[in-house]
């Protein structure tokens, strides 16, 4: 039951994000190739954060002093 | 009377919703920019100027959220990179081009297709297309049967399903006062014209089309408005496109505001004078034009402008504001001026009798010199009409190319217009006019009230039956339009170009055959819709009416 509502939860969501990025409006092709080229952005974004973080935060420990 | 002093009555001051103020202070502003949501009363910016209005003249023009403004922009950026892919899949032939386009041997010519209209029709209007021109087959009355069709591709063509979706409430259709029916007096009356003069009259004004119920009705008009004389026209648009060239010509200044509809600006370009704009229903921005056009006079030889013509409406249908009648009145005697009075929305609707904004501010119809209206909205029928005094009208019924050269108005339709406007007087012996105006006047208020209530944005003046609910985001037009259908009510929705890009609207016409079962149904439907996509963007911090009084464009900057 809960997970019905979280679903419902959710595609109103997918929903609101449709209306404001008017995505609403093209064809399902179109949506299917904003989205891929949105995840694979964000999925990029993520990767290279997973990737680089202990390194920046390591330097910016080595620059507050908090760390030699 | 000095300028600074003509500023002060034009400026208003605001106050806590006090209807009447006892003394005009000088620009006293009240901007509850974060108070006012914790406050129980809204801030109504009342213009109760020394006496020239009776009555608190309510405007607000709440102004867009900012993240409301980015999303907008956002989606129609993307829907612009889309479009440009759609066009280039097209050019290339990967796809299949539906619209019109050049043939082959006109590729080297200079494009048809290439302007920012065409973009946006082919890309953006098209995918939301099945929210306009509905096939209606019923009467437009406050409930109306729509055809349902269906698109398989995308709304290129329309397929008709066979089904009719019936008793949709109707918030669309410009039916004030409720005379678009197929049953009663008019409607009898309207029948028995057909069956005496036929329906077609096969000649203009000039010619053979001047029938005697003609010149009843045009004495009917005149004697509603309170004026000396009247001519009707058979089409609304026409009435406006083809008399003011007939009024204006080279060598005259036409003063029109930024919103007039497309017949005024029309009329205006064909008659050859000099147009100039000022700021919608903001009279600094007029009192500075009329100045500097009686100063400077005409561009290269300085010579008087022949007759300077100011252009308004009584209630501009996008915005759903009224003309500040009053002010502009006082500014046309000051000046010498004349006035131009297009009353297509607000006559029937607006006023205690229903004769329009004239009657709305409690003025003399003689101080305005051409009253123009349509039959169009609160008659039930269609045309439009010229009411002035005696020697304008003579004037017009020799010199206007509608006299001239269109057809004059069906038998049935004159008909149908005598009976309501009798019905509008009283003068069949029955207050159902009287009541059908107080019912209007009713529902406005409480339509209104309750959509502001909810939290939209909704703009113009409080007592306008035009009641646009702002959607900024291009999607929701689409959408709006969808859902309020699937829910059984028909609205009517505009985006670019009718309105500014961003500022895309729903705008319901209230009308006096709804009912408050109707009102609540519709209500409670847009309220839903509204929380579906998000529509309650008010902040309840209402801008005051009067347009920045202090930017440069006003006279007081520049004076002296």
């Amino acid at each position: 039951m809960a997970l019905g509502a979280a679903w419902k939860q959710l595609s109103w969501f997918y929903y609101q994000y449709l209306l404001v990025t008017a995505l609403y409006m093209l064809e399902p092709w179109e949506r299917t190739v904003f989205n891929s080229l949105l995840i694979s952005v964000a999925g990029m974004a993520v990767y290279t954060g997973y990737v680089f973080m202990p390194q920046h935060i390591m330097a910016i420990l080595h620059y507050f002093e908090v760390l030699q | 009377m000095s300028a600074s002093s003509a500023a002060k009555w034009a400026n208003g001051e605001a106050h806590h919703c006090a209807p009447n103020c006892a003394k005009p202070e000088k620009n006293a502003f009240w901007k509850n920019n974060r108070d006012c949501c914790f406050l129980d009363e809204q801030v109504h910016h009342g213009a109760c100027n020394g006496g020239l209005y009776r009555r608190p003249f309510k405007e607000s023009f709440e102004e867009t959220p900012m993240l409301v403004a980015v999303f907008t922009y956002l989606g129609y950026g993307i829907l612009t990179i889309f479009g440009y892919l759609r066009d280039f899949l097209r050019e290339w032939k990967i796809e299949k081009c539906h619209i019109a386009r050049e043939r082959e041997e006109q590729k080297d010519f200079v494009p048809l297709y290439q302007d920012f209209e065409n973009f946006y029709t082919r890309n953006l209007y098209m995918r939301i297309r099945d929210s306009w021109n509905r096939p209606i087959c019923s009467v437009p009355g406050a409930k109306v049967d729509i055809v349902e069709r269906v698109s398989h591709n995308y709304n290129w063509t329309f397929d008709y399903s066979g089904k009719v979706v019936k008793e949709v409430i109707n918030m669309g259709s410009y039916n004030y006062l409720g005379f678009a029916e197929n049953t009663g007096p008019c409607a009898e009356a309207a029948a028995e014209a057909a069956a005496k003069y036929g329906v077609g009259v096969s000649s203009t004004r000039q010619e053979m089309g001047n029938l005697s119920r003609h010149e009843e009705l045009e004495k009917l008009v005149a004697k509603f408005l309170g004026v000396e004389s009247a001519m009707t026209f058979g089409m609304g648009f026409a009435t406006n496109s083809m008399n003011i060239p007939a009024l204006a010509g080279k060598g005259c200044l036409i003063l029109s505001d930024e919103l007039n509809h497309a017949s005024l600006v029309l009329g205006a370009r064909l008659s050859g004078s000099t147009i100039r704009v000022f700021k919608h229903n903001n009279m600094q921005s007029l009192e500075k034009l009329l100045r500097e056009a009686i100063v400077h006079g005409q561009p290269r030889t300085r010579r008087p402008w022949r007759k300077i013509l100011i252009l308004v409406e009584g209630i501009y249908s996008m915005e759903g504001s009224i003309v500040r009648l009053p002010e502009v009145i006082a500014l046309k005697k000051k000046y010498k001026a004349y006035l131009y009075l297009d009353e297509a929305h607000s006559i029937g609707a607006l006023g205690p009798w229903g004769r329009g904004v004239v009657d709305y501010f409690g003025l003399n119809p003689s101080d305005v010199d051409v009253m123009m209206g349509t039959f169009t909205k609160s008659f039930g029928a269609a045309g439009g009409y010229i009411g002035g005094k005696k020697v304008l009208i003579d004037y017009l019924r020799t010199h206007s190319h509608s006299a001239v050269y269109a057809t004059s108005m069906s038998p049935p339709v004159v008909e149908q217009i005598i009976t309501s406007m009798k019905c509008i007087m009283g003068e069949d012996g029955t207050t159902v006019g009287r009541e059908r105006v107080q019912q209007l006047a009713a529902n406005t208020s409480y339509f209104r009230r309750h959509l502001q209530d909810m939290g939209f944005i909704i703009y113009g003046n409080h007592d306008s039956p035009v009641v646009p609910l702002m959607l900024y985001m291009p999607a929701k037009i689409g959408a709006f339009g969808r859902e309020m259908l699937q829910r059984n009510i028909a609205v009517v929705v505009v985006g670019f170009p009718a309105t500014p890009i961003i500022e895309s609207r729903a705008r319901f016409c209230v009308s006096a055959a709804h009912t408050r079962a109707m009102l609540d149904m519709a209500l409670s439907t847009i309220s839903e819709v509204g929380d579906l996509l998000q529509l309650k963007y008010s902040r309840c911090r209402t801008v005051p009416s009067l347009d920045r009084p202090f930017d440069e464009t006003t006279y007081e900057e520049t004076e002296e």
